[in-house]
């Protein structure tokens, strides 16, 4: 019997791991090849100007003239600044109560929309809709239903006999009305994960559930949530960090006021840099937000690897 | 035919459109004719302005290239060209930011190039518009505009009181201006109208004889008896007399628009508001402001135009040339009659028509005839003191705290921003050497 091809005997073990590797690094290669706009627009864009950051949070300049040498002096600034911790604390307000709130808002209307919804993408759309709207066109139109007088707000709450407070103006209810409105321009995002979320939950996991005899409680805290954890992971992380970011609704609903109530740090950042020039100082300012936020991301995510449940 | 495209190429495509299109990102815009930067934020700003870049064409020959950039994101798009070197031979500053920018190092001195030019006479410029744009003894820009704040009123709603028109030009005393404030507030109607700002409540200071700072400029002066005393009386129209519109919120509240409903008797304003009021369905005029203990020596502000510190050589000699262009008589005339505000030269001031009709009293007031005026005193911190001010002071406005409150809260931080200045003056002075 004629044999015209080399029978598989004859590669050696060398030559069979060659091959095998050959197209593992073919396919690395163009995995490279896909991460690498990306790659090069994060070195470009964000590490770039982290480490910029990073040099210039230790230098005294104004942007016009040129820097000297600062060393810490701008980190030592930020400890007997006022208004620092004032916006900081301003920031963790909007965020420890906006981000919660988001939250359930989005997950109770995932879950509604998930209950077999009719015409659920229509729903999903208009839903999402205030989260594709631009921050400050919406701004600008809840700065008018905030009117204390003529108001939305304050003629829907006088229908039920309430008296309703000069939101933007007020020392109390400043905050609570930007939170408001950043929970409903945000919402969507959410909801949109959680559901694609709820909607890969294997349906045998509730039939089994069902077996079980649990009520509807116990289906949602044994099967929905556990299941449903990675995209609450992601929305939470994601929330939290914008939340820390928050700026151009403060700015254009408040200015920052009354007072100093809605200051957040972003907005702090932005004056010190680009109304004071004290780029440096604004610099500082910025690492020190860039690291709360790397400190509380990280917390994120070793309490992950306890309450995050993966189904592989 | 049909080609079919493989993985491989389609990534050097990609690759290849994303390289051309960063190209494309890159590349800089226009590098020769004379480049200025503007604010301009209605179609009838713009028109001023394309009617300005004719006329340089016109008279210098060389293509006009200006950057309009609406008037809220002007400063920080101007703080970016100026770093980055793409700002232009010329650049438009509101007068308040002048010190800033000359502290800072971002304009150069015009002194040199106007001694070298004996054809440019700055005389011809109304004195607070030098003032304005002058620092540490420097001139560093050229006036486009200037005026005075002043009253503006509604003439039908006086008629139908029957309160005979102010005079103007005898300013009316505080007393008589609050009494008819007053008189003229009823249900869905009131007497008066200004921004809950500091830039409005310097005019009341000026005019009670006091200041922001004091005559040094290292200390805060808002203590003072005088600036409390305006601060209260601006105030209590406020949360006393309630002679003015409810305030809805701090960042979109706008006399202008106030005014316009109809129903408010006075608004405090400047001039440059005259083209916008010349579009009420109500018959207006304005008068001068009212006197104080120290008389009625309101805020004047202006605009000039500069050179960026980093234009020189042969750009410097078309800078200078743009600059004289754009702040000639012959462009003012453009700018007057265009009714944008009050030019900046004296021999321009009369293409500045009504209505309304005592439109006159805001050259009167400039020339001194009149009334007076005082340049608004600034700092070469300015925008941290207006924040600082910006976000303490309307609090009184809403009534949340006393004016003492307020000014005792506010004088520390605002000492602190004076010595900072004062540190920007001194290294702005040991740079000039």
């Amino acid at each position: 019997m004629a044999v015209d091809t080399l029978p598989a005997a004859a590669t050696t073990p060398r030559q069979h791991q060659r091959a095998a590797k050959k197209p593992r690094n073919k396919e690395a290669l163009t995995a490279w090849l896909f991460i690498l706009p990306s790659l090069i627009g994060f070195l470009i864009f964000t590490a770039g100007p982290v480490l910029a950051a990073g040099v210039i949070s230790l230098l005294n300049w104004n942007l016009f003239s040129s820097p000297t040498w600062a060393g810490l002096k701008n980190f030592a600034r930020l400890g007997p600044d006022p208004t620092f911790w004032s916006a900081l604390g301003n920031t963790a307000y909007f965020t420890f109560v906006s981000v919660p709130v988001t939250i359930v808002v989005s997950l109770a209307l995932a879950l509604l929309l998930n209950e077999g919804v009719r015409r659920i993408a229509v729903f999903r759309s208009l839903l999402l809709l205030p989260y594709a709207t631009i921050t400050v066109a919406v701004a600008f139109v809840w700065i008018w239903l905030y009117i204390p007088r003529d108001g939305l707000v304050n003629a829907v709450l006088g229908l039920v006999g309430i008296d309703g407070p000069q939101w933007l103006i007020s020392d109390n209810w400043a905050m609570p009305a930007l939170i408001a409105m950043s929970v409903w321009k945000s919402f969507g995002f959410g909801m949109v994960v959680f559901l694609a979320g709820l909607q890969a939950i294997p349906q045998q996991l509730y039939e089994a559930a069902k077996v079980d005899g649990s009520n509807a409680w116990q289906t949602f805290r044994s099967v929905t949530l556990p299941m449903l954890s990675p995209a609450l992971f992601f929305v939470v992380v994601t929330s939290v960090i914008g939340s820390f970011q928050v700026f151009d609704q403060a700015l254009i609903m408040t200015n920052g006021g009354p007072g100093s109530r809605t200051t957040t740090l972003v907005m702090y950042i932005y004056r010190t840099g680009f109304e004071n020039y004290d780029q440096g100082y604004a610099a500082a300012q910025s690492l020190v937000l860039f690291g709360f936020i790397v400190v509380i991301t990280a917390a994120q995510f070793l309490l992950q690897r306890r309450l995050v449940h993966y189904d592989n | 035919m049909q080609t079919q495209l493989s993985r491989r190429s389609l990534l050097k495509l990609t690759g290849l459109a994303g390289l051309g299109a960063a190209a494309a990102g890159c590349s800089s815009g226009p590098s020769s004719g004379a480049a200025w930067a503007m604010w301009s934020s209605s179609p009838a700003e713009r028109k001023v302005w394309e009617d300005f870049s004719a006329y340089v064409e016109r008279e210098l020959k060389v293509e006009s290239l200006p950057t309009l950039t609406p008037s809220g994101g002007y400063p920080t798009k101007l703080d970016l060209q100026l770093v980055s070197g793409t700002a232009g031979l010329v650049t438009a500053l509101n007068g308040w930011l002048i010190p800033t920018y000359a502290a800072r190092g971002a304009h150069r001195p015009l002194d040199d190039l106007i001694a070298g030019d004996p054809d440019f006479d700055l005389d011809d410029f109304y004195r607070p518009i030098r003032d304005i744009s002058s620092f540490n003894g420097q001139t560093y820009a050229i006036g486009f505009d200037v005026a005075p704040t002043v009253i503006y009123y509604n003439k039908t709603l006086l008629a139908a009181k029957g309160i005979p028109a102010p005079s103007p030009t005898v300013p009316m005393s505080w007393a008589t201006f609050r009494d008819l404030a007053k008189e003229l507030t009823g249900p869905d109607q009131y007497g008066f109208t200004c921004a809950p700002s500091v830039d409005d409540l310097v005019s009341w200071i000026y005019c009670a004889g006091g200041n922001v700072m004091n005559e040094a400029w290292d200390k805060s002066a808002l203590n003072a008896p005088e600036a409390m005393e305006a601060v209260q009386y601006v105030v209590d129209l406020f949360v006393k007399d309630k002679v003015t519109p409810p305030i809805a919120n701090l960042v979109t509240e706008s006399s202008l628009a106030n005014f316009m409903e109809g129903n408010v008797a006075f608004m405090h304003n400047g001039p440059w508001q005259v083209v916008n009021v010349r579009k009420a369905k109500f018959d207006w005029d304005i008068m001068p402001f009212p006197a104080g203990a120290a008389g009625s020596t309101p805020r004047v502000s202006g605009s000039s135009f500069a050179i960026p510190a980093k234009v020189r050589g042969e750009d410097l000699d078309l800078a200078w040339k743009l600059l004289k262009t754009l702040t000639s008589e012959g462009a003012l005339d453009i700018y007057a009659e265009a009714g944008r505000n009050n030019p900046a030269r004296l021999s321009a001031g009369s293409a500045f028509k009504p209505p309304p009709d005592n439109l006159g009293i805001v050259q009167d007031i400039l020339a001194g005839k009149i009334a007076g005026g005082h340049p608004f005193d600034v700092t070469t911190n300015w925008n941290q003191v207006k924040q600082l001010l910006g976000q303490d002071l309307p609090r009184t406005f809403l009534g949340q705290v006393s004016v003492q409150e307020a000014i005792d809260g506010i004088t520390p931080r605002l000492d602190v921003l004076m010595e900072q200045h004062q540190d920007n003056v001194r290294q702005a002075s040991a740079r000039k050497g």
